[in-house]
């Protein structure tokens, strides 16, 4: 127990750096294999979303961003993609909900949860800010209002 | 205690100030600390697990570290405390401090490679998941290796072998296992509709101790898929066959009830812009599959080598998840009126957004979900006595299950969002929980949540009203949630329920929990004190029954 904590001790106070996106494979709605790698290939801001049918406050939030989507992307061209962790049970229900919703992201699936366990992802919602393939932050958990936050971040690292 | 020493070692010369070893290096932390006290309503605490009524400050902590190195190698080691014991409900397998995942990954454009632990899926799950879920206890990693390798861009194909993790052991079964992925369409030069194909095999291999066994040592398993779609129709279609295995009763291997396995999924969909329509088949018939055979049906979740979970709406309210439905894929012969050797069903979901500046849409629009699913045994003749059954391929027997539930979200202005939800259930509780004196029973519930914003910074209001009827004298619940967020960082809440019914375990029991947390980037911190009913915890539509505890609670979560 001692070393464990030890050991926590000594991470929190290692020096933190932006990050690279790990490389894992997730699938697009076609069922077909998407490299994260594909992430970092364009200039604009990146935000990412973890979500799942079944967790209400992702849901929530991607409601939130959707109906603002259109003013975001007009100032600052930044693309929101929704990374579904949905598995086998309720997987099936990304394709009509996302349509049945109308959102305008661009969605992935993650159905082992490869990606969430390469960035330690605990809890949902999780959204991470991707800048030349960089995490430039990370948020987890949804309260109203927070969408703004992210548009904040995002404008400030818009060149 | 070596190998610790030495990591400790090499991450305090890492941690000298070599920022570019660091930046290849992902962490994350997460601490689950309870302290569970004895209870004026429910009783003294104590923990049947493991027989201890005495340590009532319990944790589980886990540590992973993922390292990134000559650019196509990746190194993982999880790190994981459960001291002095683990916190209730989970398996006491889980014990004390130690390396529960370490594993060497190679990867490249066509080929990956990874040696230790790792975590594998062939396509749904139907006929093998590997997986860990923290909150359920679920860790069923395969230790062993596993390739993977893309011989086209459209064919490619995984090998493995491994033994799965028990706690910080093994299992004494052996899984072996190879999939085919093929996407047909690329090869036949479809652009506009896909068609995709995939083989799978699961082999496990456990030594018998019984004398003349009318089974073999090697279980094997076949699975074939094929996903077709086309502009906004879809449809998939999935097989799996199980070779002669003993079934498992009470725990106990019988050695002269040996029978073959199958499961059949069909799924088919549409969907376009502002609608969505979805539906499920499937048929499951002694399915259970674990890597060690006694171990079926362990209430741990241990040794499970493929995933069939309960294919109904994972319900978010408190009172919605009462009475949760629970995949019947097991042999039960428990007595002459409780016997079953799997389940038949589906269920349907529909999508709909009234758009906005129409009557019913409003200003914002209006959001529709519509669910219903329907499960029941399989229909045939059991013998009872001489441990046989003979089944339908397409009869449904005695109900198990079902569930309607309507959910309509509507955003009234910038400042108040609604969500109503209703939920009809039948629930047979004698076959889903193999109660003998279970009862049918039927429930309406009622759900109706606001979220109101008071500020630009995040202020925020939350409250959910929730109602449970059902047929019987014994339940009659009512609850409620307030959660309130001072700004997007720093929240507090309190929750509720309460039955008025006659159940024994739970009647005039207030269950409450209040709390609140504190969250910045990806840190998390929450504490919470509250009273936890008995029943079911589910997470990815995975249950585990939990006890009854009151403690307070707290958890952090940090990673970078």
């Amino acid at each position: 127990m001692r070393i464990f904590f030890t050991l926590c001790l000594l991470f929190i106070s290692l020096c933190v750096k932006a990050q690279d996106i790990p490389e894992v494979t997730v699938k697009n709605l076609a069922g077909d294999d998407i490299s994260t790698s594909e992430f970092k290939n364009s200039k604009d801001i990146k935000v990412i979303s973890f979500w799942a049918t079944w967790c209400v406050p992702c849901i929530n939030e991607l409601d939130a961003i959707s109906e603002i989507y259109q003013d975001w992307q007009d100032e600052t061209n930044v693309e929101v993609i929704a990374i579904s962790t949905d598995d086998a049970r309720t997987r099936r229900r990304v394709k009509p909900l996302i349509n049945g919703k109308d959102w305008e992201f661009k969605i992935y699936v993650d159905e082992n949860q490869d990606l969430k366990r390469a960035l330690n992802i605990n809890i949902l919602p999780y959204v991470i800010i991707v800048k030349d393939g960089k995490i430039i932050h990370t948020r987890t958990g949804y309260t109203p209002g927070s969408e703004e936050e992210l548009f904040e971040i995002v404008k400030q690292h818009t060149d | 205690m070596k190998k610790l020493t030495t990591l400790i070692i090499f991450l305090s010369f890492v941690s000298l100030g070599h920022c570019q070893l660091i930046e290849n290096l992902r962490v994350g932390l997460e601490v689950n600390a309870a302290w569970y006290n004895d209870d004026k309503n429910t009783g003294p605490f104590f923990d049947s697990d493991n027989q201890d009524s005495d340590k009532h400050l319990r944790a589980n902590s886990y540590l992973k570290l993922d390292y990134d190195f000559l650019k196509n190698f990746t190194a993982t080691v999880q790190l994981e405390s459960y001291e002095p014991l683990a916190l209730l409900n989970y398996s006491p397998n889980f014990d004390g401090t130690n390396l529960g995942i370490y594993s060497l990954n190679y990867r490249n454009k066509k080929l990956e490679a990874t040696v230790g632990h790792f975590y594998e899926q062939f396509g749904s799950g139907l006929i093998l998941r590997s997986w860990e879920d923290r909150q359920l206890g679920v860790n069923n990693a395969l230790l062993g290796g596993r390739v993977n390798y893309s011989i086209l861009d459209e064919l490619s194909i995984t090998a493995l072998y491994g033994k799965q993790r028990v706690g910080f052991k093994t299992s004494d079964g052996e899984i072996f296992g190879a999939n085919i992925e093929y996407d047909l369409s690329k090869s036949l030069g479809f652009s506009e509709s896909s068609i995709s194909l995939g083989l799978s095999y699961v082999g496990r291999k456990q030594v018998i101790d019984v004398m003349n066994p009318k089974y073999n040592e090697l279980t094997n398993s076949f699975s074939g898929r094929l996903d077709y779609s086309k502009n906004s129709f879809y449809a998939g279609l999935e097989y799996v066959y199980k070779s002669e295995d003993a079934a498992v009763l009470a725990g106990q291997l019988i050695n002269q009830f040996v029978n073959p396995g199958s499961a059949l999924l069909i799924n088919t969909g549409f969907s376009k812009k502002g609608f969505g329509l979805d539906a499920t088949f499937r048929r499951l018939e002694n399915m259970a599959f674990f890597s060690d055979r006694e171990k079926a049906g362990n209430i741990y979740l241990e040794n499970n080598v493929n995933f069939t979970p309960a294919l109904t709406k994972q319900h978010d309210y408190l009172l919605t998840n009462i009475f949760v439905y629970q995949a019947q894929s097991q042999v039960v012969f428990a007595d002459p009126q409780l016997t079953e050797v799997g389940e038949i069903g589906g269920q349907v979901d529909m999508y709909y957004n009234i758009r906005k500046d129409t009557p019913l849409g409003g200003k914002y629009g209006t959001k529709l979900a519509v669910n219903a699913s329907y499960w029941s045994g399989l229909k045939g003749n059991y013998d009872f006595n001489n441990l046989s059954y003979d089944v339908d391929y397409l009869g449904f027997g005695e109900k198990y299950f079902s569930d309607i539930s309507l959910e309509v979200r509507k955003k009234w202005s910038s400042k108040l969002n609604t969500i109503f939800y209703y939920v009809n259930q039948y629930y047979n509780q004698r076959a889903i929980e193999d109660n003998f004196s279970g009862e049918q029973i039927q429930t309406n519930i009622l759900a109706l949540e606001s979220m109101h914003r008071l500020g630009s910074k995040g202020k925020s209001l939350r409250l959910v009203a929730q109602k449970l009827w059902s047929n019987s004298d014994n339940h009659d619940w009512i609850g409620g949630v307030v959660e309130y967020n001072f700004n997007t960082k720093f929240s507090i809440y309190a929750n509720d329920i309460y039955n008025s019914g006659d159940d024994a375990d739970t009647t005039e029991t207030h269950y409450y929990n209040f709390g609140g947390s504190y969250t910045k980037g990806a840190s998390r911190f929450s504490l919470n004190y509250g009273r936890q009913r008995a029943g079911l915890v589910c997470v990815g539509g995975v249950c585990r029954f939990v006890p009854e505890a009151t403690g307070l609670s707290a958890s952090f979560l940090y990673s970078f």
